[in-house]
């Protein structure tokens, strides 16, 4: 309906700005030669330094206490440590640096220059520091391991400890065992525990053909390793983009639960403005709109919330892992520019090596939005701009089994409604006695549901070329977690042989 | 390979592939399909009431033709009761319209739906065509689009309809929504997923194809032999949305189900209440009666720039400021009638229609 033509050149349309507003000099000192343009806006290297310290901190500390701040600013003290989510990129490489720098070994030059030396801001205010960095070579063949690198490099930084993890824990019991401090099946009364493995199969359905549904069903005899486990999950992901959020969402759940254990209250990431813009829009187009708040600052709780009890108070009484992103106002070139001042090293590769990766929706944001930010540099902090605008609408229905954010209330009528897979009426009558297994879907969040679901025209090459995809694969350990939280069982319709089974020391023989 | 059964039915031989889940369907299940999540939008929105006068918007483009069909065939097989018109605009641009009316006339015998053109000659003064040559071939969709707001808005309350519905897909509200995050207008935002627009003084307004795939909507015409016209404006294109435009294509390539989720997104968050509340309220326009967020509507404002040779007025602030600075608008300034908007049919003049060739 629109009148747009894409087809037509661009540049005739928008002309281009001026690559900065007035003069070649500073405009904080307004006396040196400016050495970098910030949005239009000239600085010099000089000033470059405590505007990035300023920017992260004020990202930062009104998050700190656990009240928000009011208009007088007291000392800051958080409820629990430190862990900073290292991912050996850009970003996480600034935002280590800077912590370092500002709360580990008290770098005088970062903080502002009032107050003197006995000010309350030059004590320190996490007792404990702690980096975790998750490898995910595991999830791509012929990915180089950079953790001997990571732990060079946090080896240099004293006063933090390395946690250091793989991406298959996700799927490790004996990891869960560590974090969560109990087994992983404790708290059912399943007797399917063999040789310590997770007895829990997600089985996935054929969304396009007759079977719409996701099940949940417990597999005793499994008996993978957690990294056949991860493969064999990330090969029944049905697009790339399915596997990139899935891995990003494993990565972000190993990181809240180890903030859990190290006890904890915040998680810093290294998201830049930049990247924080092209996750919001990647969210978007994959239906996560309901979890946008999440994805700008998340106050992580592990369990589902009783709708009885006052959510105000919620962190005061639960466990909580506030996540927050000091970079979020500071864009990709700024940090560039860091990294190259300071002479600081990026160790990880950005993008792993598979070529499918072509066809993930996050990177083609990443590209659309590189290529935006070019051509119109304040597009980014637009975009995070407007969407720091928005609320979450409509009721919560408890958290994803998944990702373990909230999940907006009707999701599948509202599918059911607009995408219609299906003319069969439900026969209430046509089950079987066999078993019937736990249904997924009101457990998922949209874009968890659709990750799951939806396919491409086009699918991706085999992430793992000796792995077959499966309709059936394994569940990270933690989705066992919820599902007790939620006594969320698979049903069985009882015959009257399984009911005859169930009592037959108490029948007497005819 | 043996041909392969159509998902839903399970009996007749699969021949298309929709665009929309992936499944392998038969010809009827696609209608049927097509037609029954339509007729779900329209019901679970409430949109129409039984006796309600109903103007679709008809350009001659494939979405308001199939639009046309798609309501008539409705309205029929569910009963709605609603009277339907065909309402089209003439933006005065040679060569772009002239071929689509001649659909829109062909719709009005096939349905048997009476039909009005305007014309922003008629309502404005201006045809498309005039203004490009004053303003030049950059920004001049500002003018059409908002022109062709009020058009409709002035041809449906001479229609005495109560509603409009025109051919807005899915495609178009999702790049709407990735279009106004990107460009931070925050009240578009919290609106274009709305699928009935209604300000307290103006004419209901929805979109019944919001969950219809562009190309679904190309195929139900191809399969029902629904002719149409595809035409590019001949105009300059608005280049954010041509970003955006392309960049939804690639979503689409990569997961078809982006366009669907994109306006689930959308649907999920809303404008927080401290934002609202800095937001402007509506009002009438001072001088023509229309609704506006300042004294003077878009169209008036765009109108005076325009007859008083300032045709940026109405885009740029600074051109703004250089129109006030001129002094007012002069008393024999050419103005757009005022707007009244009469639902009840018999309140006002009876309005001509077009007579069926």
């Amino acid at each position: 309906m629109s009148c747009g033509n894409p087809t037509v050149e661009s540049d005739a349309l928008m002309p281009r700005r001026k690559k900065y507003d007035k003069t070649r000099q500073c405009v904080r000192c307004k006396l040196s030669t400016g050495n970098v343009v910030i949005r239009y806006a000239v600085y010099c290297k000089e000033c470059f330094f405590p505007l990035i310290t300023h920017k992260f901190r004020r990202s930062l500390e009104p998050s700190v206490n656990e009240r928000p701040q009011g208009p007088r600013r007291t000392a800051l003290k958080p409820a629990g440590n430190l862990l900073v989510g290292f991912s050996g990129g850009l970003g996480s490489t600034v935002l280590l640096d800077l912590v370092h720098r500002c709360y580990v070994s008290m770098d005088q030059s970062t903080m502002p220059s009032d107050g003197g030396k006995q000010h309350p801001r030059h004590e320190k205010i996490w007792k404990r520091v702690s980096v975790c960095y998750v490898e995910i070579a595991g999830a791509f063949p012929g990915m180089q391991d950079s953790s001997p690198d990571v732990e060079t490099l946090i080896a240099q930084h004293d006063g933090v400890d390395l946690i250091s993890l793989r991406i298959q824990d996700a799927f490790d019991p004996a990891w869960w065992q560590r974090v969560a401090g109990r087994p992983a099946l404790s708290d059912l009364d399943f007797d399917l525990t063999t040789e310590g493995t997770s007895p829990l199969t997600l089985l996935l359905s054929y969304p396009y053909g007759r079977h719409t549904e996701l099940h949940l069903i417990f597999n005793p005899s499994s008996s993978s390793t957690p990294l056949e486990k991860l493969q064999a999950y990330l090969a029944s992901l049905p697009t790339a983009t399915a596997v990139h959020s899935t891995i990003q969402n494993l990565i972000r759940l190993l990181l809240l639960h180890t903030a859990l254990q190290t006890q904890s209250s915040h998680l810093v990431l290294g998201t830049s403005l930049t990247s924080l813009a092209m996750s919001l829009i990647s969210g978007v187009s994959q239906g996560r709109g309901f979890n946008l708040k999440e994805e700008m600052q998340e106050e992580w709780v592990p369990s589902v919330p009783d709708p009885a009890e006052d959510v105000s108070s919620i962190t005061t009484r639960r466990r909580y892992v506030r996540v927050i992103r000091p970079l979020r106002d500071v864009g990709r070139k700024e940090c560039t520019l860091w990294t190259w001042w300071t002479g600081l090293r990026v160790v990880a590769a950005v993008r792993p090596p598979w070529v499918g990766a072509r066809q993930d929706i996050g990177t083609l944001t990443h590209d659309f939005i590189t290529g935006l930010e070019r051509d119109y540099p304040s597009t980014v902090s637009t975009i995070v701009r407007t969407c720091a605008k928005v609320a979450p609408k409509g009721e919560v229905s408890g958290l994803c089994l998944l990702c373990a954010r909230p999940v907006q209330h009707g999701i599948q009528e509202w599918k059911s409604r607009i995408s219609i897979r299906t003319r069969d009426v439900p026969d209430a009558g046509e089950q079987s006695s066999a078993q019937v297994p736990a249904p997924l879907a009101p457990h998922l969040c949209y874009a968890c549901h659709t990750t799951l679901t939806s396919k491409s025209s086009r699918p991706p090459p085999a992430l793992y070329p000796e792995i077959s995809r499966s309709s059936v694969a394994p569940a990270p350990v933690w989705v066992l977690s919820f599902m007790t939280d939620r006594e969320m069982f698979q049903t069985s319709r009882m015959n009257e042989q399984d009911q005859r089974n169930t009592l037959k020391d108490f029948l007497l023989e005819d | 390979m043996p041909p392969r059964t159509c998902a839903l039915c399970n009996d007749a031989r699969a021949i298309l592939k929709r665009p929309k889940t992936g499944q392998q369907i038969c010809k009827d299940c696609f209608f049927w399909v097509f037609e029954t999540e339509v007729h779900n939008t329209i019901v679970e929105a409430g949109l129409f009431k039984p006796g309600d006068r109903v103007a679709i918007g008809a350009s001659g483009g494939k979405d308001s033709t199939v639009l046309a069909h798609v309501m008539k065939t409705l309205n029929d097989r569910y009963d709605y009761g609603l009277e339907l018109f065909l309402l089209s605009i003439d933006e005065g641009i040679t060569g772009y319209r002239d071929d689509s009316l001649e659909t829109v006339k062909r719709n009005q015998q096939q349905y048997d739906m009476p039909l009005k053109i305007l014309s922003y000659d008629e309502i404005f003064g201006w045809t498309m065509d005039a203004i490009v040559s004053q303003v030049g071939k950059k920004n001049n969709c500002t003018f059409c689009g908002v022109f062709r707001r009020q058009a409709l808005d002035r041809g449906a309350a001479s229609l005495h309809v109560d509603h409009i519905v025109t051919g807005h897909n899915a495609d178009d509200i999702a790049e709407t929504v990735l279009m106004n995050i990107m460009r931070g207008d925050i009240a578009r935002l919290g609106r274009c997923t709305m699928i009935c627009t209604q300000g307290e003084d103006t004419i209901k307004r929805s979109k019944p194809f919001k969950y219809a795939y562009e190309k679904e909507i190309v195929m139900y015409a191809y399969f029902k032999k629904l002719d149409y016209f595809s035409t590019e404006c001949i105009y300059s294109p608005d280049a954010y949305r041509g970003h955006a435009r392309a960049f939804l294509k690639d979503l689409e390539a990569a997961r078809p189900s982006a366009i669907i989720d994109i306006i689930h997104s959308g649907e999920a968050f809303e404008v927080r209440e401290e934002v609202k509340a800095t937001q402007k309220s509506q009002q009438t326009c001072k001088r023509c009666g229309y609704m506006s967020s300042n004294d003077l509507c878009k169209a008036c404002t765009l109108l005076e720039g325009l007859e008083r040779g300032m045709a940026q007025a109405a885009i740029t602030d600074r051109a703004r400021k250089r129109l006030d600075a001129e002094g007012p608008a002069p008393d024999n300034l050419r103005t757009i009638p005022f707007f009244q908007n009469s639902t009840t049919p018999g309140t006002s003049t009876p309005v001509a229609l077009e007579t069926p060739s």
